[in-house]
């Protein structure tokens, strides 16, 4: 028993010993672990922690911040944002308040026009708080959609603000504006370089939100952070200069066939303002995806998906480029100018030079003879006969006069390439444009163009070839030649404006470099003159507008290096023309790119580039107030014969140089058109009522841009129409319209007058070249 | 008064005729005092899950979880009170009926348990549910402290000392593994070593278990796949802090942002859905973000003061059953408190132990408070000097 006991008696004590040991372990030794755990957590590592947790209890909700307008420089709306709305579902609602699925797929597929089956399928997505049903939807769908969700009580379908871009005038001027991206981010041209001045800065609140979203009760907190909306930009371009340069352009690549497209530039060469620059094959902003009809074709007969999207792709980025400003090209010709330049500048070539031309000329370090155009040759000609030629045998002589390292020089200072330390690193330069996308020039370096054993590379350059720049250095360069000899820096935007109507920013004209003198650009300009103005010998003869001054300068380019791939021979065509030719204030670059003669027109710049540039000319001209040189001599002035009998109509139409036809059968005049007074063209058939009303009916201006002076004079006077003109008149069955004030398709009341710009037309061997 | 084994070993094994009519103020006090503190965190934490009800449970009803903890803490106090009044004789008898009792009903669960989170665990009865793995915990302290008490003398062999022992944990933690549920196993695994510590067991049987649950540990990891991954989450929460780990990161975000003094009773940010099981298993997460560390650490305090109390109660027991029962159910008690803490801390890896008096469920606070009534109805019989 007192074992027993005593057994017990340890067994006991071991317990107590054993309950100690619990005690300490589980009463004081776990509690201070969790507490120095604790410690470490929200002592020392508690701003880390903090910082997580406000930042994922915090949204941050962006505001929009409304981005700017772009205008032309008339004050006309080129691009403006609007608000628009995106549709989306809260599927976790709509299975939370048991919305009916099928109803609400059934209303938005058609309202929106879309598939039923794939809303549906939104509308059941578990556990999500946005699917994305339809964005950028018009104010009157969203209207729609607003009452389809407030009929139905429907919680899950949401709709938030979002902003749309809208280019009012479609394809105008699309590769100088570009366009927005769904996120409102400008992808191209003026949208993507002035993207932070457009776009401004969005303001955004910062609201405690729980983990779906939703608010925090009873802790709101709610902080609105102010942006800015986005500063409007004026730009330089003139929408009316812009459409006739588009609408010449377009006819251009439809007559001529230009398989890849054409671009030209409208420039301010005094100030290097962008006034117009298009581009073809292009896109209507809008819509910027959506591919030409061609395009599109091709690709739903693919036969795989992936080939189908390459083409679109392709397409795309085909549309999009903006070939006046992306595309290299030998410039030809044109660079003529370039070459007469720098010749008259250093006093290497004067008017009074004589330049022989046998149809080739050798060149050292070249085994094939440097050919002229004309296989014959030009024989003995001045300087202004061998720029009006554009003969390349005297531009090699006048190149070589100059020396490859003055010639080097001068293309440094014309801004074809940078100036550069080292003598071995082929060179490149751009304008410096404020578009985004442009290209720069690829030419040689200096030691190899300057080889004294190899003189091809300057031969070759002084007539536009062997090197590559873009449409628009040369448009620039040009534009230094003829406006007293400063290099301006291109720009298209002239200011920009803050949302509180206060001016921020406006660009000051940038002179780049002063090239040549003020008196050899006279030289120049007069001599260019004489290439538009010389019916007999200019090449660009086919820009002329009558009664204004125009000078110029054609240029064909063979696309070599395409040559040398395919074998096949493709050209680029282009004119570089500008007016008044003594006081320039506008120059105008036009390129055709792979043209092709099945309309049995020669390919050449002279045939298919400088009548282009002519038509322009003649819309430009008289919308910029530019004066025609000549009086209107030549028109006619509508007597008044009312009251009188035909006889003594007759009369008096006679003197004043006009026919008529009658309307009615009463003795004496009740009414006449046009009314007494009105200035019309010599030779219009005039109408005389006798005891007749004038018809109120309204009449269609039909297109009188290709027609005869004559012809359009008659096409006119049958619709009661007349025709005026500031252009002086020479041969109306040989002179053609090139422009007209009132645009075809406007409607005008009997007895209206449309203003007319003439050019002279005509086809010889000169305009080949 | 001296605590010594004579004492102990003098009394005997049944108690004494007479009771104290009063049990133990200042453990009643503080158990009490944690259970209003926890009822509290209750409303404080719950609320927004239950406004926003994602998992339609509530109707929206933002004091829907508050009424009803309320509602159980009410209950269980009675029942407190009830256990307080049964002497431990009473328990003595019943242990063994209640642990085949338990058996059942942990039988009938893989039947016709209720299945949430690919675990089945609960029995509907009527609208209430229970986990018995929850009564199987009282039932392994009261049955061990029962067969510790007949087998005195005779523990340190392995015939009396581990076999039975040894198989009743085998039976229960059998049919958890069914559920399965890894934590209760854990729990009443811990309860059962502590049992057999106070009973006498020879030290090295305790190395031998640690070396066999290592074991055991192991080939649970490779069975069950959701363990498995726990443990990587536990390493490097941050790793995979969108799934795996996003309990215990938001967790951690919680506790941390508290900081020294606590953004208020009422302040929890996380709360608003970002943590999951916030009135639940990561209560305390709440408790630190609302309280602060100085809070926090008070309620630490308080339960270290508790359970403390109640291995102080266990030494003035008058039998060796009330003794054995008191320190089993203080030692339940801390082992819950602490890997619930370690669990939401990150000290250990992440599994679902809810914080005693804390954590939203009705059935295991019903529980919970019974047990504390045992230990207040032993206290009862502490001799008065």
């Amino acid at each position: 028993m007192a074992n027993k006991t005593e057994a017990a008696a340890l067994a006991g004590r071991q317990m107590l010993r054993r309950g100690a040991v619990l005690a300490a372990v589980f009463g004081v030794g776990a509690f201070s672990v969790l507490l120095a755990r604790l410690y470490h957590l929200q002592i020392t590592e508690h701003s880390f922690y903090e910082e997580l947790a406000i930042s994922q209890q915090l949204r941050s909700v962006p505001g929009t911040a409304k981005r700017g307008v772009i205008y032309d420089c008339n004050g006309n709306v080129l691009a403006v944002s609007a608000s628009v709305d995106n549709v989306y579902l809260s599927p976790a609602e709509i299975e939370a308040n048991k919305e009916d699925r099928a109803l609400i797929a059934g209303g938005l597929s058609e309202i929106l026009g879309l598939d039923y089956d794939e809303v549906y399928e939104k509308t059941g997505r578990r556990g999500s708080w946005y699917v994305t049903v339809a964005r950028k939807i018009e104010a009157d769908t969203a209207a729609q959609i607003r009452r389809f969700k407030t009929d139905n009580k429907l919680g899950g379908v949401r709709l938030e603000t979002d902003s749309k871009r809208y280019y009012p005038n479609g394809r105008l001027a699309c590769h100088l504006l570009g366009f927005v991206g769904t996120d409102n981010y400008g992808l191209e041209g003026i949208e993507a370089r002035y993207n932070e001045a457009l776009s401004g800065t969005a303001g955004r609140s910062l609201r405690a939100t729980n983990a779906y979203g939703g608010e925090m009760l009873l802790k709101r907190y709610e902080e609105y952070r102010p942006g800015e909306d986005g500063c409007d930009l004026v730009t330089t371009v003139d929408a009316s200069i812009q459409y006739y340069v588009e609408k010449h352009l377009r006819q251009a690549v439809l007559d001529y066939d230009a398989l890849n497209g054409a671009g030209a530039i409208a420039m301010d060469v005094n100030t290097g303002a962008i006034l117009a620059m298009a581009s073809l094959g292009d896109y209507d902003p809008n819509h910027f995806l959506t591919v030409s009809d061609k395009a599109q074709i091709l690709a739903d007969s693919a036969a795989t998906k992936e080939e189908a999207a390459a083409i679109l792709a392709e397409a795309q980025a085909r549309q999009w480029r903006n070939k006046a400003l992306s595309d290299t090209y030998e410039p030809g010709s044109t660079f003529k100018i370039i070459t007469l330049a720098m010749a008259l500048e250093e006093g290497k070539a004067s008017l009074g030079d004589s330049f022989y031309c046998g149809g080739s000329t050798v060149v050292q370090g070249r085994t094939n003879p440097i050919r002229c155009w004309k296989s014959g040759g030009h024989g003995s000609q001045n300087l202004t006969q061998a720029v009006q030629h554009s003969c390349n045998v005297a531009f090699v002589n006048i190149g070589q006069r100059v020396g490859a390292e003055r010639f080097y020089d001068y293309c440094e200072a014309f801004g074809f390439l940078e100036l550069s330390e080292d003598p071995d690193v082929n060179l490149t330069a751009r304008t410096g444009i404020d578009l985004s996308g442009e290209s720069g020039s690829i030419w040689w370096s200096r030691n190899t163009f300057c080889s004294k054993k190899n003189l091809s590379q300057l031969a070759a350059a002084s007539f536009g070839q062997t090197f590559t720049i873009t449409p628009l250095q040369l448009i620039t360069a040009v534009s230094a030649c003829v406006n007293g000899g400063r290099l301006m820096e291109p720009y298209v935007v002239q200011r920009m404006i803050a949302p509180d109507g206060s001016v921020t920013w406006e660009h000051a004209p940038k002179l780049v470099r002063r090239v040549i003198s003020e008196s050899t650009s006279r030289k120049v300009r007069e001599i260019l003159e004489q290439v538009v103005g010389d019916p007999q010998d200019g090449t660009g003869r086919n820009a002329a507008v009558t009664g204004y001054r125009i000078g110029g300068k054609t240029g064909t380019s063979e696309k070599v290096s395409l040559e040398a791939r395919t074998g096949q021979k493709e050209y680029i065509v282009s004119f570089i023309g500008f007016a008044p030719a003594d006081d320039p204030k506008i120059a105008i670059l036009v390129f055709l790119d792979t043209p092709s003669d099945k309309s049995g027109i020669y390919i050449s710049g002279g045939q298919m580039a400088a009548p282009v540039v002519g038509r322009m000319m003649a819309d430009i001209l008289p919308y910029l107030g530019v004066e025609p040189a000549h009086d209107k001599t030549e028109g006619a002035v509508m007597p008044n014969c009312v009251g009188l009998d035909l006889p003594e109509a007759a009369e008096r139409l006679k003197e004043a140089n006009l026919r008529c036809r009658t309307i009615g059968a009463g003795s004496t005049v009740t009414n006449q058109l046009p009314a007494a007074g009105t200035e019309i063209a010599a030779g219009t058939e005039v109408i005389l009522y006798f005891d007749a009303e004038i018809s109120p009916d309204v009449e269609t201006l039909p297109e009188l841009t290709g027609m005869r002076y004559d012809e359009a004079r008659d096409t006119l006077s049958y619709y009661g129409l007349y025709l005026t003109t500031r252009s002086s008149v020479t041969d109306p069955a040989r002179q053609t319209v090139g422009g007209q004030s009132l645009p075809a398709g406007t409607q005008l009341r009997h007895g209206g007058v449309v203003e007319v710009t003439l050019i002279d037309s005509g086809e010889d061997l000169l305009g080949k070249y | 008064m001296r605590y010594d084994g004579a004492r102990l070993a003098g009394l005997p094994n049944t108690p004494a005729a007479v009771r104290r009519p009063r049990f133990d103020g200042p453990f009643f006090v503080l158990s009490m005092l944690l259970l209003l503190i926890g009822v509290v965190m209750v409303l404080s934490a719950s609320y927004p899950r239950a406004w926003y009800d994602p998992g339609h449970v509530t109707g929206g009803n933002a004091a829907y979880y508050f009424v009803r903890q309320l509602v159980f803490a009410v209950l269980g106090v009675g029942a407190m009170m009830f256990a307080s009044c049964i002497p431990m004789p009473v328990y003595r008898r019943t242990a063994f009926s209640f642990l085949l009792f338990t058996l059942f009903l942990l039988a009938l669960v893989p039947l016709v348990g209720v299945k949430a989170n690919g675990s089945r665990r609960w029995l509907g009865v009527g609208g209430l549910t229970l986990q018995p793995s929850e009564l199987a915990k009282l039932a392994v302290i009261l049955s061990f402290s029962a067969l510790i008490c007949r087998y005195r003398g005779k523990m340190r062999s392995f015939r009396y000392g581990i076999l039975p022992f040894a198989g009743i944990l085998g039976a229960i933690i059998g049919l958890l593994v069914l559920e399965p549920h890894f934590s209760a196993s854990v729990i009443i695994l811990a309860v059962g070593a502590v049992m057999l510590f106070l009973g006498g067991v020879r030290i090295i049987w305790f190395a031998g278990a640690f070396g066999a649950a290592a074991t055991g540990i192991a080939v649970l990891l490779t069975l069950f796949p959701y363990a498995s991954s726990r443990l990587i989450s536990w390493r490097d929460p941050f790793s995979d802090s969108s799934d795996q780990g996003y309990q215990i990161v938001q967790s951690l975000y919680t506790i941390g942002s508290g900081g020294l003094s606590g953004l208020g009773l009422g302040g929890s940010r996380q709360k608003f859905l970002y943590l999951p099981e916030e009135h639940n298993d990561f209560i305390f997460s709440v408790v630190c973000e609302e309280l602060g560390f100085i809070g926090a650490a008070l309620i630490l305090c308080l339960f270290a003061l508790l359970i403390l109390r109640g291995y102080w109660i266990a030494f003035h027991c008058r039998d060796r059953f009330s003794f054995l029962v008191v320190g089993g159910v203080t030692s339940l008690l801390a082992v819950q408190v602490f890997l619930n803490v370690a669990v939401v801390t990150n000290l250990v890896p992440c599994t679902g132990i809810s914080l005693p008096m804390f954590s939203y469920g009705g059935t295991a606070l019903l529980i919970q408070l019974f047990e504390l009534g045992i230990v207040l109805s032993a206290s009862r019989d502490i001799p008065v000097h």
